[in-house]
């Protein structure tokens, strides 16, 4: 149900260095690890999912204004509320 | 259109003509050499239909078609590798035919040069370092039929607590590990934790380092992190290596340390 | 090395459509779940509440978990199944 679209932060393009000799020879390297060293700023992925059914894309919710907005409305305190009396939990 | 560009792969200083005799790089087309300034680099022929700045833009977002080019790309730079110290580019270096390649070796001429010598005989490692900091309610606390609100805001308050103490300390640890290693190294760089959705892993990555070791010490090196990692309760170090030191000689990095 | 995984875009049939919607739904229910109980616990510990007050939230939230448990397992959800990875926002559940 959820794709993934990629934005690359940086395309850099300039000359990294390297050794010869591996003798233990070449371990393959996991994907995301040669995507953040050949991508040189890391892979991110964007927060968004899509509902799609047989094919056809029907609904995408853009998760980081989503969150944005959910945030926005946990701001705190009425300040009218009396604060002269501190009390925690009561234990 | 069928515009066609000069993709480079790597720098090296000297190559043999054999070296990439009979070797395919990305769309399998054969790799060539191009030489200037003392130095060799790497290169293929590809399609600006695919590789130019707009189709790249496109096709970077497409984690399937980066899959086949950087798979490639490092198939090429390990192989060469194995015969000399190597420069490797980051993805897509493309220039418009192979004068401008012999240019781009005499412009970096010296960074180049510096980057061979820092990294000869070397290779890079990667050391993550992965805590379990799932919330886990102590025992007997779990009697939450018959908690009261004020109760159970009282134990999620301390639960809370104790996930930010387990967060904390196990960035201490990473802080303390990636310290040590970097202390018995040539270069160390720390790399932004890694997204869960692309690398599967479960725990919070709380260390993605990357270290220059000399192959001389790479035994050392990995008893090391085999010693460090049985330290530890609550969280594991993955070693993987070695590998082509990609992370190491990008001129914005200053090559590590 | 365990192998790369690479998301994809995951079709919903007829038969599934159902239970994926329910975690997405559930997945931000969640989320604001825990967004709400990290509210209420820094509110306490600020000492605005009084303690009817304190005990009524403490319900509330209690009896939400306890429903978000269930729904969870009614359609054999685990608790990664909701975890969202928000990437650079993943801060935002940490603190």
């Amino acid at each position: 149900m959820s794709t993934a679209t990629i934005s690359t932060v940086d395309q850099a393009r300039v000359p990294a260095g390297t050794g010869n000799d591996r003798s233990a020879g070449h371990q393959p390297v996991a994907l995301v690890d040669l995507l953040d060293r050949l991508l040189g700023a890391g892979v991110v992925l964007s927060g968004d999912i899509t509902i799609s059914i047989a094919g056809v894309d029907l609904v995408e919710v853009r998760l980081h204004a989503l969150i944005t907005s959910v945030r926005a409305e946990m701001r705190p305190t009425d300040p009218t509320i009396n604060r002269t009396q501190p009390r925690g939990i009561v234990r | 259109m069928t515009e066609a560009a000069s993709y480079v792969y790597l720098a090296a200083r000297e190559l043999s003509d054999d070296a990439v005799t009979g070797v395919t790089g990305l769309s399998d087309r054969p790799l060539r050499l191009v030489r200037n300034a003392g130095l060799t680099a790497v290169v293929s022929t590809v399609d600006l239909e695919e590789f130019g700045e707009d189709a790249l833009r496109r096709n970077l977002e497409d984690l399937g078609w980066l899959e086949g080019v950087v798979r490639t790309h490092d198939e090429v730079v390990n192989r060469i590798g194995r015969l000399t110290a190597v420069a490797p580019w980051r993805l897509a270096t493309i220039m418009n035919d192979d004068d401008r390649v012999a240019k781009l070796l005499d412009t970096w001429r010296v960074e180049l040069t510096e980057s061979l010598e820092r990294v000869e005989g070397c290779s890079e490692w990667s050391v993550k370092m992965y805590a379990d900091l799932s919330e886990r309610p102590a025992a007997g606390s779990g009697a939450t039929e018959h908690e009261t609100g004020t109760a159970y805001l009282q134990r999620r308050r301390t639960e809370t607590a104790r996930h930010a103490d387990a967060a904390q300390s196990a960035t201490v640890a990473a802080d303390q590990i990636h310290l040590t290693l970097s202390q018995l190294t040539a270069a160390s760089r720390r790399l932004p934790p890694q997204d869960r959705r692309l690398t599967g892993h479960t725990g919070e990555m709380v260390l993605n380092g990357a270290y220059l070791v000399a192959d001389a010490e790479s035994q050392q090196f990995t008893s090391l992190v085999e010693e460090l990692g049985g330290d530890l309760s609550d969280a594991r170090l993955d070693l993987n290596g070695p590998w082509p030191p990609y992370s190491f000689a990008t001129l914005e990095s200053g090559g590590g340390g | 090395m365990t192998e790369t995984k690479l998301p994809q875009r995951l079709e919903s049939n007829k038969d599934s459509v159902e239970r994926d919607l329910f975690r997405l739904v559930l997945t931000i229910v969640e989320l604001v779940r825990q967004l709400m109980e990290k509210q209420a616990i820094r509110r306490v510990d600020q000492g605005d509440l009084g303690d009817d007050q304190i005990e009524e939230l403490g319900t509330a939230l209690m009896r939400l978990e306890s429903a978000v448990r269930h729904l969870r397992e009614q359609y054999d959800l685990s608790p990664e199944d909701l975890n969202l990875d928000l990437g650079p926002l993943g801060q935002l559940l940490a603190d």
